[in-house]
């Protein structure tokens, strides 16, 4: 009530020509009704979407009928390996983020500094997912220790590889940067990257809660 | 001005979803199982997929069809994960071969 009352006074205090000046794009987000990146680039995230829509069904079915099985399970996992993981790849994608705002101002090199953010963060996780593995193996945990722990591995695993491709996108963007390749009326192909990582983020963020915190 | 504003915005959430990860952690790690935690976890992993969806992937104001796509995936999953807690039974007998 009161903001639309602020709302028609504003707007009936402006000159005629106001909404042209008011509506003049000073945003450098998303463009409305915009792809982020590139089409190409959405298949390919859907298709990922997809893929795990059907792992996450599988870690359902095997649920329903091992309901035990995935009570105990989280409990023998690294619940500090996850949220650790958990930490870098929210980190990871707020990062790529900021690439993409450096890149609008026109700001190459930070662009760049935060890739290499990005990077360290995708490092950090690949790291922890070997140490965490390593852990599991000296618990005597391994694909065949039980259908908890087979699930655990397939979509950890596969997420893990959706890390590595995002990882070469990551170094190939950080040097096309670096050429001065993207400015701020074109970066589509860092667009394109973010899409995907934040992507792969998203993936993760609903594997931590499956895996390692419902019991 | 507006830039810093989407900046501001991305940096808070970015503690936001920190925040939210290490208590689900600590929850995880004291609470007992229960349809109160399986809710609790659920809408948290709701909220921060909606939130990644929105203002990183920056989907609130970009094309409809991918945005409606991936707000859905963060409905359905957090609804599903409750619904087999509470019918896994029934789930499990009609996947029964």
């Amino acid at each position: 009530m009161v903001k639309s009352y602020v709302e028609y006074t504003f707007k009936n205090s402006l000159p005629p020509n106001a909404t042209v000046l008011l509506a003049a794009p000073t945003l450098p987000i998303q463009a409305e009704g915009g792809i982020p990146g590139n089409k190409g680039i959405w298949a390919g995230i859907l298709s990922e979407m997809t893929e795990f829509a059907l792992l996450f069904g599988v870690y359902f079915i095997a649920r329903a009928h091992f309901p035990q099985a995935f009570k105990e399970g989280p409990l023998r996992l690294s619940l500090f390996a996850g949220t650790f993981n958990t930490v870098l790849m929210i980190s990871g994608s707020y990062f790529v983020a900021n690439a993409v705002l450096a890149i609008r101002q026109n700001r190459p090199r930070a662009s760049v500094r935060w890739l290499i953010l990005v990077l360290i963060a995708a490092c950090g996780y690949l790291l922890t997912k070997y140490f965490e593995f390593r852990w599991n193996v000296g618990q005597g945990i391994t694909g065949k220790t039980g259908i908890f722990f087979t699930v655990y591995y397939y979509l950890t695993f596969t997420h893990m590889v959706h890390v590595l491709w995002g990882i070469m996108g990551l170094l190939w963007v950080i040097a096309r940067t670096r050429m001065g390749a993207y400015t701020p009326a074109e970066h589509e192909g860092m667009e394109a990257f973010a899409s995907y990582w934040h992507a792969t983020d998203l993936i993760w963020l609903v594997i931590f809660p499956l895996l390692y915190l419902l019991r | 001005m507006k830039a810093m504003t989407h900046k501001r915005t991305i940096g808070l959430l970015w503690l936001l979803l920190v925040a939210l990860t290490l208590g689900g952690a600590f929850l995880g790690e004291t609470a007992a199982p229960g349809l109160a935690v399986t809710v609790i976890v659920s809408l948290t992993m709701a909220f921060k997929g909606r939130m990644v969806i929105d203002h990183f992937m920056e989907l609130k104001t970009a094309n409809r069809t991918i945005r409606s796509l991936m707000r859905a995936y963060f409905y359905v999953v957090p609804l599903v994960t409750v619904l087999v807690y509470l019918f896994g039974d029934r789930l499990a007998r009609l996947t029964t071969l």
